[in-house]
C-alpha cells in the first residue's frame, strides 16, 4: 500500500501522515515500527531483495565467472525493484547516502549488510580469500550503489545501459581481485 | 605480426627510406598485435578475429600507401607535421577499436585522417575508448528476453553458452530450433547503439574548427560514412533486410550460399540465421587445396561481389572472415552488416562500362566521372582527371584479360597502392560520393582477398547479367 501511494504521488510529496491515512492507522502506531519514510522504503526494498535471492539461487548453475554471478546477483535485484523504479532514486539517496543523517543509517544497514554478505558468500564460492578487506568491500558497495543510481533514472529500453554499466563495473571489480589477489581464483565446492 | 600483413606490406613499392618512415609500420604492427588481444572468449575467436583483420590491413595498407605519398610529396617541415598527425590517426584507429568491425569497412576514413588532424584532439580522444566485451551467459539470455520476448530456453532446442564466433559490436551462439534446425544466433552488446550516436557527435564537434581546410569535405563525407556504417551494424534489421534482398539475386546452380533469416527469433539486436558448416579462409588454405579449387572459389567470389553489385547491392566488406568455403564446393557468404543499398548503382556502374567501351576522349571521361559523382570543378584538372582514369582501369584489367586474371600476382595489388601514393599526392580524397567510397574499397579488399587466395579467374566467363557482360567484352 505504502509502495503505491510511494509510486502514484512521488517520494517528496508523501509524509508519514499520508502513509498513516492511507493504512488507516494512527501515527503512533506506524512509530513503533518505523522510525521514518525512509525506513518504510528500506522494509520494501529488503523485502523485494530478499526474493530476488531467491531468484539468484535458483538460477545458478555452478558453471558461472565470477563476475557473472556477481552480474547474476545484481541484476536479480533491480528486477524485482523494478517495479518501484519510480520513487527508488530518492529513496535510496536518503537511505545510502554519504551524507545521510544519523537517523537514517539504520534503514540501510540492514540491506547494506545482507548484501555485501551475499557478495561474500559469491565470491567465496570463487576461491576470493576471507574475510576481504574492508576497502574492497567499501569499493564493492560504492559499485553498486553508482550502478543502482544510474539504473534508477536509466530510460534506454529495458534499461539496457544498465545491463553494460553492471556488465562492466563487476568485470573491472572482479579483475581488480585477480590483481589484488595474485592469483586467478578458481571456484570452490560450496 | 600478422602474417598477412607482411604480405600486403611486401607488396607495397619498396622506395621507403628513412626511419621517420618506418614508424608507421611499427605502429601498425604493434596495434595489429594489441587488436589481436583484444576480447575473445575462446581461441578459436582470437582466430577468427585476426582473420578478420585482413579487411582491416587492407583499408590500412590502403591508407598507408596513401600517406606514403604524402611524405614522398612534403618537405621537412611539412613531414614532421604529416608524422604527428599520423601518429594521431593511428591512436584513433587504435582507440575506436570497438568500432573495428565499421571503422574495417569504412576504411577510407583512416585515410583522410592524416594530414589534416591538429594534434591538441588527441587527448579528447582519450575518453571514447570503448570496448565491446565478451558477453557471458546471463547477460546474453537478458538481450533475449529484452529483444524476443523470452528466456533462451523457451526459443531454442539447444543453446550453447559459449560464442562461437565474434561479431563487429556482438557475439554468435550456435543453437536448434525447436524444429530442428541448426541456426547462428548473433547477439549484439547492449547499450552500443547510443554509445556510437554520443561517439560520432562529439567526434564530429570536436572536428569542426578544421571546416575550413582543403580536405575537410573529404573527411565530412568519411564521418558521415563511419556514423551510417556504424549505425547500420547496430539494427539487425537493416542485415536482415540486406540478406533478404541477396538471396533473391542467387540460384541454386550458382552454388553461392546466404543463410536464410529466421525473422521470429531475431530483432534489432539479435539476428537468428541458419548455420551453415564450412571452412574460413585460413583453414582452406591449410588443407592445400588444388589450383582448380581455388579458382573455383574465387570466381564464385567474383561473381558473387559483382552480381550483387550490379543490382545495386554494395557489398562493402568482402575479407576473408565473411566468407566459408563448404565442403561440397559451394560457397557460403555471411556477415551482411555492412551492405549499401543504391538502386542507382547499377545505372553508374553501366556508365564505367560505357566510357571504356570505346575510343574515349577526355571530355567523355570528364563527363562520364560527373555523372558518377565526382566533382566537377576538381575533374577540371586534367592530372586528377588522369588519376581517376587510372583507378577506373585498374578495376577494369582483370574483365578486359582474355583468359585467366592472376589475382595471385603481387604486382597488381602493388600497382593499386602505387596508385594510391600518387592519387594521394593529389590531396583529394577522390570521392565525394559514399557509393564510390564503398565501390573504391571494396575492390581492393576483393583484390586482396584473391590474392590471398592464389586465384586465377577468366572474369569474362562469369555468368553475369547480360548487360554487364556486354560491356566487359567489349
Amino acid at each position: 500500500m505504502t509502495a503505491n501511494l510511494l509510486l502514484a504521488q512521488g517520494w517528496e510529496n508523501v509524509t508519514t501522515r499520508d502513509i498513516t491515512a492511507a493504512a488507516g492507522i494512527a501515527n503512533g502506531t506506524l512509530f513503533n515500527y518505523f522510525s521514518s519514510k525512509e525506513a518504510i522504503a528500506a522494509s520494501i526494498i529488503g523485502d523485494a531483495l530478499e526474493t530476488a535471492e531467491q531468484d539468484f539461487d535458483r538460477r545458478r548453475t555452478g558453471d558461472e565467472s565470477l563476475d557473472e554471478d556477481l552480474f547474476a546477483f545484481e541484476w536479480a535485484s533491480l528486477k524485482r525493484l523494478r517495479q518501484f523504479r519510480k520513487f527508488l532514486a530518492p529513496a535510496v539517496a536518503a537511505i545510502f547516502s554519504a551524507l545521510a543523517q544519523p537517523l537514517h543509517e539504520d534503514a540501510g544497514a540492514e540491506i547494506r549488510t545482507r548484501h555485501l554478505q551475499t557478495v561474500q558468500k559469491v565470491l567465496a564460492s570463487h576461491g576470493v580469500p576471507q574475510p576481504l578487506p574492508a576497502v574492497l568491500l567499501q569499493l564493492y558497495w560504492t559499485l553498486h550503489i553508482g550502478a543502482f543510481a544510474f539504473w534508477a533514472n536509466d530510460s534506454s529500453p529495458h534499461q539496457e545501459d544498465t545491463l553494460a554499466l553492471l556488465d562492466r563495473s563487476l568485470k573491472l571489480f572482479a579483475a581488480s581481485l585477480s590483481g589484488s589477489q595474485g592469483v586467478e581464483h578458481e571456484r570452490s565446492p560450496e | 605480426m600478422n602474417v598477412h600483413l607482411n604480405e600486403l606490406i611486401a607488396a607495397l613499392p619498396r622506395d621507403d627510406s628513412g626511419p621517420e618512415r618506418m614508424f608507421a609500420r611499427e605502429e601498425l604492427e604493434r596495434i595489429f598485435a594489441d587488436l589481436a588481444m583484444r576480447p575473445a572468449p575462446t581461441g578459436s575467436l582470437q582466430r577468427l578475429w585476426n582473420m578478420s583483420e585482413l579487411s582491416v590491413q587492407a583499408a590500412l595498407a590502403y591508407g598507408f600507401s596513401r600517406v606514403r605519398g604524402w611524405f614522398a610529396a612534403a618537405g621537412d617541415e611539412e613531414q614532421r607535421k604529416l608524422e604527428t598527425n599520423l601518429r594521431i590517426a593511428l591512436k584513433i584507429v587504435h582507440r575506436l577499436s570497438y568500432m573495428r568491425g565499421a571503422l574495417m569497412k569504412a576504411g577510407q576514413a583512416f585515410a583522410c585522417f592524416p594530414g589534416i588532424l591538429p594534434s591538441e584532439i588527441l587527448s579528447t580522444f582519450e575518453g571514447l575508448h570503448f570496448d565491446a566485451p565478451p558477453m557471458h551467459y546471463t547477460l546474453i539470455r537478458e538481450v533475449l528476453i529484452n529483444e524476443l520476448g523470452r528466456e533462451p530456453e523457451d526459443l531454442f532446442q539447444s543453446f550453447e553458452k559459449q560464442a562461437f564466433a565474434a561479431a563487429s559490436i556482438g557475439q554468435v551462439h550456435r543453437a536448434t530450433l525447436k524444429s530442428g534446425e541448426p541456426v547462428a544466433v548473433k547477439i549484439q552488446y547492449p547499450g552500443i547503439a547510443r554509445t556510437i550516436d554520443a561517439d560520432i557527435r562529439n567526434l564530429v564537434a570536436l572536428m569542426l574548427p578544421l571546416r575550413l581546410g582543403r580536405n575537410w569535405d573529404g573527411l565530412r563525407i568519411a564521418l558521415q560514412e563511419i556514423h551510417r556504417v556504424l549505425k547500420m551494424e547496430a539494427d539487425y534489421r537493416v542485415e536482415a533486410g540486406s540478406i533478404g534482398k541477396a538471396r533473391a539475386l542467387f540460384q541454386d546452380s550458382d552454388r553461392i550460399v546466404i543463410p536464410r533469416v529466421y525473422e521470429r527469433y531475431s530483432g534489432e539486436r539479435v539476428l537468428t540465421m541458419e548455420y551453415l558448416q564450412g571452412r574460413h579462409l585460413p583453414d582452406y588454405l591449410a588443407m592445400q587445396p588444388s589450383q582448380e579449387s581455388r579458382n573455383e572459389f574465387g570466381a564464385r567470389i567474383c561473381f558473387s561481389w559483382y552480381r550483387m553489385h550490379a543490382a545495386g547491392l554494395n557489398y562493402g566488406d568482402p575479407n576473408s572472415g565473411n566468407y566459408l568455403f563448404l565442403d561440397d564446393g559451394r560457397l557460403g557468404l555471411l556477415d551482411f552488416g555492412c551492405v549499401l543499398d543504391d538502386p542507382a548503382q547499377a545505372e553508374r556502374s553501366s556508365v564505367y562500362h560505357s566510357v571504356y567501351a570505346s575510343d574515349r576522349s577526355a571530355p567523355d571521361l570528364r563527363r562520364a566521372f560527373i555523372e558518377l559523382g565526382l566533382n566537377p570543378e576538381d575533374l577540371n584538372d586534367d592530372s586528377y582527371l588522369a588519376v581517376v582514369d587510372e583507378s577506373v582501369r585498374w578495376i577494369r584489367e582483370p574483365f578486359e584479360k582474355n583468359g585467366p586474371f592472376d589475382y595471385g600476382d603481387p604486382a597488381y595489388l602493388r600497382r593499386r597502392t602505387e596508385w594510391l601514393s600518387r592519387a594521394s599526392a593529389h590531396g583529394h580524397c577522390l570521392a565525394d560520393d559514399a557509393s564510390i567510397l564503398y565501390f573504391s574499397r571494396a575492390t581492393f579488399s576483393l583484390a586482396a582477398l584473391l590474392y590471398q587466395l592464389q586465384a586465377q579467374v577468366d572474369m569474362k566467363s562469369l555468368p553475369m547479367d547480360q548487360w554487364w557482360r556486354e560491356r566487359s567484352r567489349q
